[in-house]
């Protein structure tokens, strides 16, 4: 635990110290923030940065283990429905646990002034998830190309840009890059990996990679229909 | 400074936190109840990591109130007010940048690349190629906000460039600048660069925070996507010419 503390601790640090340093530079030459202000910003870096490393090791230690006990447990059930409304869960809750998107719908609700609701808005994306996670494992099991599934999906989005009202556009494109974040990524991987090296004959390289692109695609094309639908 | 400031709103972000973290917790009780049966003792370290996990959520959560979302408000309506608009542009190709320079998960990407070029593509190439990627995007954002660019005059084109590039790119590397898409995205630039954004566009006359606001996470997203693809089509030129 104290080694992932250490190296945790500097990944953190090496990602949100120059920032800092930026925001400070800026305060002392252009922006002159009232003291006050100031010193709540500084109190308030220091809480996230311990937070995301408490969160980092804490999901290392506990979290992250729990993900990929279920994904190694599932393909020697060699249940096809269970396999895919497992994943399908697994999806949805890694997603609604993540700190962007918990962030990002925080702050969509707080510039709509709560017309468009953060529970709702992180329902949403994680029901987006969940199906295309679900999506890329029914990929591997019937052997689909990577690419094809990628073009189409593309395609989707392109052409549902088109219908989308407007102001549910860049909230959707937004919510595809919060997706891929530290609870995220590891458990679809773990998922995928555990997945297809127990599905003889289809090397876990190329069939494991790829699902998280695939899945940042799904919150997409969940929020342009869900702006279609509802406005 | 007061204490109150600093945990102002802390009842909503514990009820987060807890929301948050619940189903996951209900999906793998009932998963260890039916399938798992694990040790009590190996359950114990887990749900130990998962409280941590939780209390760190919490700070993250409540720093991020407080401190980087006010902030980058601040910052952002100071940069909305200045007098030449222009200069958002390279301070969006130098947080760009910067941001994406000092992300850790890129570093592993790079890895990744060079691994998949068997060493013809050198990390360094790669991580210069993803932070000018990211940087252009950011500065492409800017921009955006400024002359009120829709967002979809830029999405869609890249991801019509994507589409194109798919079929020119070398096969190994086409997965991983899928996945690369998120390495950028980290919660740091996220929060913060999304505070500005926003920030800058309810400080500009006759800019909309929704539509104007958002979408610079969206861009930062397909940079890496972009440039780990043209990466793959110098691969595939360079494998050519050696065959030739």
């Amino acid at each position: 635990m104290l080694s992932y503390l250490k190296n945790k601790s500097l990944e953190v640090l090496k990602a949100m110290l120059p920032l800092v340093a930026v925001i400070i530079i800026m305060q002392f030459t252009l922006l002159k923030m009232p003291l006050e202000q100031f010193w709540q910003f500084f109190a308030g870096v220091i809480m996230a940065i311990s937070g995301m490393i408490l969160f980092l090791v804490g999901l290392e230690i506990g979290i992250l283990p729990m993900g990929q006990a279920i994904g190694a447990e599932l393909p020697k059930r060699r249940s096809f429905p269970l396999l895919i409304i497992v994943a399908f869960l697994l999806g949805f809750v890694a997603t609604i646990a993540e700190p962007d998107v918990i962030v990002l719908t925080g702050q969509i609700a707080s510039v709509t002034d709560g017309e468009i609701g953060a529970n709702i808005l992180t329902f949403i994306i994680g029901i987006g998830i969940a199906f295309f996670v679900a999506m890329a494992l029914l990929r591997i099991v019937f052997g689909f190309r990577m690419i094809y599934l990628m073009a189409a999906s593309y395609l989707v989005i392109i052409i549902l840009a088109f219908f989308t009202p407007a102001q549910f556009v860049p909230v959707a494109f937004d919510a595809g890059g919060v997706t891929t974040g530290p609870m995220t990524v590891p458990i679809i991987l773990a998922l995928g990996l555990g997945f297809s090296s127990a599905l003889a004959g289809r090397s876990a390289i190329s069939d494991g990679f790829g699902l998280i692109g695939l899945a940042s695609v799904g919150p997409i094309i969940a929020i342009m229909i869900m702006g279609i639908l509802l406005y | 400074m007061s204490f109150a400031a600093i945990f102002g709103g802390f009842g909503d972000t514990f009820i987060g936190v807890i929301k948050a973290l619940l189903p996951i917790l209900v999906l793998f009780i009932i998963f260890q109840l039916f399938f798992l049966k694990l040790p009590k003792k190996y359950i114990y370290n887990l749900m130990v990591g998962t409280a941590i996990a939780g209390l760190g959520l919490l700070l993250f959560l409540q720093g991020v109130h407080v401190g980087f979302l006010p902030a980058g408000e601040a910052i952002g309506k100071y940069l909305g007010n200045i007098e030449s608009y222009w200069l958002l542009i390279p301070f969006g190709f130098f947080i760009g940048f910067l941001t994406t320079w000092t992300e850790p998960a890129v570093r592993v990407l790079c890895d990744q690349v060079e691994k998949a070029s068997a060493s013809s593509i050198r990390k360094t190439t790669v991580l210069v190629a993803i932070c000018v990627g990211v940087a252009v995007f950011v500065a492409l954002g800017m921009a955006k906000i400024i002359y009120g660019i829709p967002l979809l005059y830029i999405v869609v084109p890249g991801y019509i460039i994507a589409l194109l590039m798919m079929w020119f790119s070398d096969k190994s590397f086409l997965s991983i600048a899928f996945d690369a898409g998120g390495v950028a995205t980290g919660p740091m630039a996220v929060t913060f660069l999304l505070a500005i954004a926003v920030g800058i566009s309810s400080a500009m006359e006759g800019r909309d925070p929704i539509l104007h606001g958002f979408g610079l996470i969206a861009l930062i997203a397909l940079a890496p996507i972009l440039s780990v693809m043209t990466l793959g089509f110098l691969a595939r030129i360079r494998k050519r010419k050696k065959e030739l």
